[in-house]
C-alpha cells in the first residue's frame, strides 16, 4: 500500500467516523433547543427543556441511572482488584484468566437473561432452597428482579463488568512489575495484601482508568440490561429515553432529546466524581503508607472484596448453566431444583425463526469484524508511520463513551432524511461504528510492537511489497487478528440499539428477539434464543484462539501428507 | 560497483557519520570498525533505505551506474544480514528459501534449486523443517542463503556473526566470503571485531568518535 494512498484512505475513515459523531450530537442538540426539521420546527425555544425539568419521570431516572451507574463501577472495580489482588501470585491467576476470557466473548443480554432466570422469585437460586428450607411451593409474591432501587440491575452489571476490569488489570500489570515490586515491600516487611495496596494498586489505578470509564459510561446508558433486569416504574433515564422517543404522539421527541443531552452531560459528571474520590482516597492511602504500619486494616476490604467476587462468579456460572437447562427442558415445576425431564424439542420448535435470526447476526457481525478489521489496520499503519498522530485514538474513545442512545437518536434523523432506515446496509454502518473501537484497541498494542524488521527483510528479498504484507506481517500477527476478529464479532453481535434504531424493527437479530421476549415468560424459547446468542460468538472465540496457534502446524501436516 | 559520496548521518544528539565517500568493487568487502553507538548500522540503514526515523541522512548512493538513495528499500535490492537471522517463524525452512527466491526463476526449477543449495550450506533435508527448530548456526547460514537466493547488488552485513561462538564464527566467515567472491557482488561488513575485520576486509575503514 503506497503511503500517500494509506494516507489518504486514514483521512476518509476518520471523516466516516467523525461524521456520524457530528450527526449524532446535532441530531439531538438542535432537536432540545426546538430546532427540528423532521417536525418542520426551526425556532429556538427553551421550553424543551422546561418541560424536562418539570417532568418527575426525568429525575427519578437520572438519580436512578447515576446510583446504579456509580455503585455497579465501584463493587466491579472493588471485587476485580481484590480477585487481582488474591490470586495474582497463585496459579489461580492464570485459571482465572482462561475462564474468563470467553466470558468477555458473550453477549451481555445472555448472560443477564441467565441471570434473571437465576434471581427472580421462580428462578434457580429460589428453587434450589425450596422448599426444604423456605416451605414455599409457588414463587413467592417478592421484587427480586426489577427491583425499584436497582439491585439486581446492580448486580447484572456487577457480573458483566466484573470479568472484563480483571481482563483489563491483568493486561496493565504485564507493563508494570508486580514480582519484584512484590518482593522489594514483602522485604521490607509488608504483608502481601498491604503491599499491593501501598504500592501496586496505586499505580494499577492509573493504567486501568480508561477501561474504568468505559465501564463507567456503559453502566450508565445501558438499554438492553436495564431492559430485561432493570426497574420499570420507574426506570433508568436511558430506557424512559428509548420509549419517549418511540412515543408515536412525536411530541415526547424534544424533551428525550435535551434528556439524551443530559444523559451525555452525566457521564462526563460521574467520570469526574469518580476521579475526585479517586483523589480523595489516593491521598488517604498515601497518608497511611507513610505512617509504615506494616499491617494495614486494608485487608479486610480486600478480603471482603474477594468474598464479594466469589459470590459473582458463581452467579456468573450459575446464569450461564441455567441458558442450556432451559433450553433443553420438557418440564420444570416450580420448587424442583432440576426439570423433571429433558427434550429437543424447544429447538425444534424453534427452527426456522432460530434460523434466520441466526443467519442475520452471523452475518452482521461477519462482515462487521471484516470490515473493522481492515478499516483498523489502515489507522493502525498510519499511525505507526506518525505516531503522533492521535486522532483516531480521540474519536474511538469518544465513540465508545458517548452514550449510545444518544448518538443512535441523532444519526437516526440523519438516517430517516437520507431515507436509508431500515435497511441491512445501514444496520451494518451503525454496528461497524461500534465494533471498529474495539478491534482498533484489541489490534493497537500487538501491531504497533511488530519487529518490523520481518517486514523489511522481506521486502528486501523479494519486490513484492503488498504481498510481503500479507504474507509476513498479517501472517505473522495473525492471533492478535483473530483476537481482534472474534471480539469485533462479539461486540456485533451484542448490539442491542443500533439494531433496532437503524434496522427500525425489519432487521431482527438474536440479541433484538432475545430483549424483546426476555419477560414474556416463555422461558425455554428465551433461552434457545439467548443460548444461540451466547455460542456463536463462543465458537468464533475458540476458532480465534486456536486457528492462528495451530495454523502453521496444520498446514504443514498437511503439506507433508500431502507430498 | 558501491559508491557512497559524502553520505552524512546525523542523531538529534550530533553528526555520526560526517562526509564518508568510499568505492567498494565487485567481489570486494569493505569492512567498517569501531565502538558502538557510533553510527556503523545506521550507515548500513541509510544505504538499504531503512534508516530509523529518528536519524536523518544525507549524501549519494551508487550502484553501478545508477542512483539509488531515492529509491524505496524494496527498489534497491540490497541484501542486508544482521545479528538476529530474522527467519520468518510461520514459514518452513525451505518455504522461507522459496520466499527470497528471484520470481524469475520457473516453479518447475523452484525446489530443486533450494534443495542444492541446501546441500551446499550442509542442511540437506532440513526443507520441511521450521526454522526455530534449528541451531543458531544453522539459522545464520540459512539467513545468508536466503538473502543471496534473493540475487541482491550488493551484500550489507551488520554484524551477523555476534551471536555466535569462536567455531561457528570462522566457518561462517569463510562461507560469507566464498559467497561474496563467487555472487561477484560489493559487500560492507560492519563489525567491532577485529577478527572479523582481517578475515573478511580487503579494506579496513576505523570510524571514530567526533564528540
Amino acid at each position: 500500500m503506497g503511503h500517500r494512498a494509506n494516507q489518504w484512505l486514514y483521512w476518509v475513515i476518520i471523516g466516516g467516523l467523525c461524521l456520524p459523531l457530528l450527526l449524532g450530537l446535532l441530531g439531538v442538540l438542535l432537536p432540545s433547543f426546538g430546532i427540528d426539521p423532521a417536525l418542520g420546527s426551526s425556532q429556538f425555544s427553551l421550553v424543551h427543556w422546561h418541560e424536562l425539568l418539570n417532568q418527575p419521570e426525568f429525575w427519578s431516572g437520572l438519580k436512578l441511572s447515576v446510583f446504579t451507574g456509580l455503585l455497579a463501577t465501584l463493587l466491579s472495580y472493588w471485587f476485580a482488584s481484590s480477585l487481582v489482588v488474591c490470586t495474582y501470585q497463585t496459579r489461580w491467576f492464570q485459571r482465572l484468566q482462561s475462564t474468563i476470557t470467553p466470558i468477555l466473548a458473550i453477549p451481555h443480554a445472555a448472560i443477564t437473561i441467565g441471570a434473571l432466570f437465576v434471581l427472580s422469585p421462580s428462578g434457580w437460586l429460589v428453587r434450589m432452597i425450596s422448599p426444604w428450607l423456605t416451605q414455599f411451593d409457588r414463587p413467592p409474591n417478592w421484587l427480586t428482579v426489577q427491583d425499584p432501587e436497582g439491585i439486581t440491575l446492580i448486580i447484572a452489571l456487577v457480573i458483566k463488568e466484573t470479568p472484563y476490569l480483571v481482563f483489563a488489570m491483568a493486561a496493565a500489570l504485564s507493563q508494570l512489575q508486580p514480582n519484584k515490586t512484590l518482593l522489594t515491600t514483602r522485604l521490607l516487611g509488608y504483608d502481601p495484601i498491604t503491599a499491593w495496596h501501598f504500592t501496586l494498586l496505586p499505580q494499577l489505578f492509573k493504567l486501568v482508568r480508561l477501561p474504568v470509564f468505559m465501564v463507567l459510561a456503559f453502566n450508565l446508558t445501558v438499554v438492553d440490561v436495564a431492559t430485561i433486569i432493570g426497574p420499570n416504574t420507574p426506570s433508568t433515564l436511558a430506557v424512559t429515553l428509548l420509549r419517549w422517543f418511540n412515543d408515536p404522539s412525536l411530541s415526547l421527541r424534544g424533551q428525550a432529546s435535551a434528556a439524551a443531552m443530559i444523559l451525555a452531560f452525566s457521564v462526563a459528571v460521574c467520570i469526574a466524581i469518580w476521579l475526585l474520590s479517586a483523589r480523595c482516597c489516593g491521598l488517604l492511602r498515601k497518608r497511611l503508607s507513610l505512617l509504615g504500619q506494616r499491617r494495614s486494616s486494608l485487608r479486610w476490604a480486600t478480603l471482603a472484596g474477594m468474598l464479594g467476587a466469589l459470590v459473582i462468579l458463581s452467579l456468573t456460572i450459575l446464569a450461564l448453566f441455567v441458558l442450556p437447562l432451559w433450553a433443553f427442558t420438557r418440564r420444570w415445576r416450580f420448587p424442583d431444583n432440576w426439570p423433571s425431564s429433558f427434550t429437543l424439542d424447544n429447538v425444534f420448535r424453534a427452527g426456522q425463526n432460530l434460523i434466520e435470526l441466526s443467519t442475520q447476526s452471523f452475518s452482521l457481525g461477519f462482515c462487521c469484524s471484516i470490515i473493522s478489521l481492515g478499516l483498523a489496520l489502515v489507522l493502525l499503519e498510519c499511525e505507526r508511520l506518525r505516531p503522533k498522530q492521535k486522532l483516531a485514538v480521540i474519536i474511538v474513545f469518544s465513540a465508545i463513551l458517548l452514550p449510545q442512545i444518544t448518538l443512535l437518536f441523532g444519526i437516526q434523523v440523519g438516517l430517516l432524511y437520507l431515507d436509508w432506515n431500515g435497511t441491512w446496509w445501514s444496520v451494518l454502518g451503525l454496528h461497524t461504528l461500534y465494533t471498529l473501537p474495539y478491534v482498533y484497541l484489541t489490534l493497537k498494542a500487538p501491531y504497533l510492537a511488530f519487529d518490523q524488521g520481518y517486514l523489511e527483510q522481506a521486502n528486501r528479498l523479494r519486490t513484492t511489497p503488498v504481498r510481503n504484507f500479507w504474507q509476513v506481517k498479517l501472517a505473522l500477527l495473525k492471533a492478535p487478528i483473530g483476537a481482534a476478529l472474534a471480539i469485533g464479532f462479539s461486540v456485533s453481535m451484542a448490539q442491542y440499539l443500533p439494531t433496532l434504531i437503524a434496522g427500525e424493527g425489519r432487521i431482527n437479530t438474536l440479541t433484538t428477539e432475545a430483549v424483546a421476549r426476555a419477560s414474556s415468560g416463555n422461558r425455554k424459547w428465551v433461552s434457545v434464543l439467548a443460548l444461540a446468542q451466547a455460542i456463536l460468538p463462543l465458537l468464533c472465540f475458540y476458532m480465534a484462539t486456536l486457528l492462528p496457534r495451530y495454523w502453521t502446524l496444520w498446514r504443514l501436516t498437511l503439506k507433508r501428507a500431502l507430498c | 560497483m558501491l559508491t557512497l559520496q559524502s553520505v552524512f548521518i546525523e542523531s538529534p544528539n550530533g553528526v555520526l557519520i560526517d562526509a564518508l565517500s568510499e568505492t567498494v568493487n565487485q567481489g570486494e568487502c569493505l569492512v567498517l570498525m569501531g565502538p558502538s553507538g557510533i553510527g556503523k548500522s545506521s550507515l548500513l540503514g541509510y544505504v538499504s533505505g531503512t534508516l530509523p526515523k529518528a536519524l536523518t541522512g544525507r549524501g549519494e548512493v551508487w550502484l553501478q551506474n545508477s542512483r539509488i538513495d531515492h529509491l524505496s528499500a524494496e527498489q534497491r535490492h540490497l541484501g542486508l544480514l544482521q545479528q538476529s537471522p530474522l527467519l520468518f517463524p510461520h514459514m518452513t525452512v525451505e518455504e522461507n528459501l522459496l520466499f527470497a527466491l528471484d520470481q524469475k526463476v520457473a516453479k518447475t526449477e523452484r525446489r530443486q534449486i533450494v534443495k542444492a543449495k541446501l546441500n551446499d550450506i550442509g542442511l540437506p533435508g532440513y526443507g520441511h523443517r521450521l526454522p526455530q527448530e534449528l541451531s543458531g548456526g544453522q539459522q545464520a547460514r540459512l539467513a545468508l542463503l536466503r538473502t543471496l537466493l534473493s540475487n541482491p547488488r550488493a551484500l550489507l552485513l551488520d554484524e551477523p556473526f555476534s551471536k555466535l561462538d569462536q567455531t561457528l564464527r570462522q566457518e561462517m566467515r569463510s562461507l560469507v566470503d566464498q559467497c561474496i567472491k563467487e555472487a561477484n557482488i560489493p559487500a560492507i561488513l560492519v563489525t567491532h571485531d577485529v577478527d572479523d575485520a582481517n578475515a573478511l576486509g580487503n579494506r579496513i575503514i576505523e570510524l571514530k568518535s567526533d564528540f
